[in-house]
């Protein structure tokens, strides 16, 4: 049973076909994690006998008669999404022994369909980040180059069979730039789509939790389980009585498809080589493709890490080790909380929220924030207004490789990599990033964006050019 | 002391983070750099422009609004005790 070469779909019919059972699934995806996880570092914490259990309890609903649609399916949890069974610990040394004490939204509503979690995945310390480099158990290994850091556990437990499904957060870019890095698919949905209860949030207005899986159909599987209106998350668009299954996709033929010619002209020629193959071959489908004008992704970017880093400074406030967080050793009230908020929030994070506090201070707000929080709007109407000509947009994920384990980046050439991630983050536009091509032994992914609820045609689209390029992925781990 | 220089002080005590080794000097070093970074963003004419505070187009749903009795008396009659608008509790402090 290769975990690579079986859809989501497949994997639950062939289990309430009895070909093998959900128990067979589970035994083998957790013989996968453990083989990988030393050498790869994809968990935080895996699931053994807990996962086992319940593969057996879905089993025997099956026998029963009951209809599952993700019966059996094995998903590994980011460890920034609670999930009770497991410690939750947010990547920082000051959660290393917290139990949530509820499991989010998206990952109960996966396992009433019957999905079962694999393990927690490894993040960078308090999320901050899309390397996993600042994690307290250092970084995730990229199977493909293995002196490369993957960006993703989530997309490295999903290309080495280690899980089919991830669950990931994703706020200026994380997910999707992973799922390039690895060579999956990795879908942000549209804002509001997908609850966020349960997902440690440090950007409210950014941070979404998104699907990572090696096809569109795998993702789209999923999403239809975990769309909709959550009672515990004001912010989720669809109401009680509409579901996402209802959304029609718009029709692919004749797709009008537009591409920022001029962002690509600053590329590395390998990146302009597989957008222009991809080009080609939307081309070939007969999709229209026609050249649009994003020309605000610099000011876009700057916009995200102003807002974002106010917003972590805010959000974090509560971990001080009284309220969150383990406490540390202090003689007097005002070290604990400058000791334990230091050890909790780790490097990144008692930089975002100093600076975030400086953003906000008096003086700083108006000159930073609220022209941050104007930009936004503009950079909102900019991608609608490249929308009102083509159905979808085709754009870069990344201009560089993955980086190299060894590889120490400065602040700006670090902020630098999300200028094609961030700014979509700022549109609330679903994005789905996918394998597009490889460079050397590297994959590479794109990205499609599409209006409000595009995720079917997002999902549709890109497995067209997964098909026709063969590339389903076989990472060497 | 340069204004930014009091900022960044003053951002330090408020954030309340402990900064080890030279990381405070590291920090205020880089946030010239990051200020550099965002003259950018502080050239976009936003004349006439509204700050959004959500990522996306959702308002409040609010219930309709209609006069009615309310349950205040199904909450009287659950309570083991009623009086004057007051529900009747044991004494906690003696």
């Amino acid at each position: 049973m290769d975990l690579r070469n079986l859809s989501v779909c497949q994997a639950a019919e062939d289990i309430h076909n009895g070909e093998y059972t959900a128990h067979d699934l589970i035994e083998k995806t957790l013989e996968n994690g453990s083989l990988l996880n030393e050498s790869l570092n994809i968990f935080i914490h895996q699931a053994g006998v807990d996962a086992l259990e319940q593969a057996k309890a879905i089993d025997l609903r099956i026998e029963k008669g009951e209809k599952l649609p993700l019966a059996g399916i094995p998903v590994a949890v980011k460890d920034d999404i609670c999930y009770g069974v497991l410690p939750t610990t947010f990547g920082s040394g000051g959660f290393s022994d917290f139990y949530s004490p509820y499991t989010a939204t998206a990952v109960e509503r996966l396992m009433e369909a019957g999905a079962i979690v694999v393990g927690k995945t490894n993040l960078d310390n308090m999320s901050l980040g899309s390397s996993t480099t600042s994690s307290p158990k250092g970084a995730t290994i990229n199977p493909w180059d293995n002196s490369r850091a993957a960006g993703s556990a989530g997309a490295v437990a999903v290309i080495t069979g280690a899980a089919m499904v991830a669950l990931e957060s994703d706020s200026g870019g994380a997910l999707r730039q992973g799922a390039s890095s690895c060579g999956v698919a990795g879908l942000r949905p549209t804002g509001g789509l997908v609850s966020r209860h349960g997902l440690n949030l440090h950007s409210s207005s950014f941070g979404q939790i998104g699907v990572t899986a090696l096809t569109g159909k795998n993702i789209d599987a999923v999403i239809q389980v975990i769309a909709g209106y959550d009672q515990y998350d004001a912010s989720t668009l669809i109401s009680k009585d509409e579901s996402i299954l209802e959304v029609e996709p718009v029709a692919i033929e004749n797709l009008k498809i537009g591409f920022p010619q001029s962002l690509i002209e600053g590329l590395e020629p390998e990146f302009k080589a597989i957008c222009q193959e991809t080009i080609n071959l939307f081309k070939e489908q007969g999709f229209e493709i026609s050249d649009i004008s994003l020309k605000m992704l610099p000011e876009a970017l700057r916009a995200y890490y102003v807002i974002a880093q106010a917003e972590a400074s805010s959000n974090h406030a509560r971990f001080d080790g009284i309220r969150f967080g383990s406490a540390s050793e202090a003689d007097n009230l005002e070290e604990l909380y400058l000791k334990s908020r230091s050890n909790i929030l780790g490097r990144e994070g008692r930089q975002r929220s100093i600076y975030g506090t400086y953003l906000l201070n008096k003086g700083n707000f108006d000159l930073y924030y609220r022209q941050a929080l104007k930009v936004w709007n503009l950079v909102r109407r900019e991608f609608g207004l490249a929308l009102t000509g083509c159905e979808l947009l085709l754009m870069p994920v990344v201009k560089n490789l993955p980086p190299l384990l060894s590889e120490g980046k400065d602040l700006i050439s670090s902020w630098e990599e999300d200028i094609f991630c961030a700014p979509v983050s700022l549109s609330g536009l679903p994005a789905l990033s996918f394998p597009a091509g490889m460079i050397g032994e590297l994959p590479a992914g794109l990205q499609l964006v599409g209006p409000p609820f595009s995720e079917k045609t997002l999902t549709t689209v890109s497995d067209i050019v997964v098909r026709n390029k063969q590339l389903f992925p076989h990472g060497k781990a | 002391m340069s204004d930014i220089e009091k900022g960044f002080e003053k951002a330090v005590k408020t954030a309340k983070v402990d900064l080890p080794g030279d990381e405070h000097v590291r920090l205020y070093q880089q946030l010239g750099i990051f200020a550099n970074w965002l003259e950018p963003l502080l050239a976009v004419d936003t004349t006439g422009i509204e700050p959004i505070i959500l990522g996306h187009n959702s308002v409040n749903v609010l219930r309709e609004d209609f006069a009615h009795k309310g349950v205040m008396a199904e909450l009287q009659e659950a309570a083991p005790e009623f009086d004057e608008g007051f529900y009747l509790v044991p004494p906690i402090i003696e």
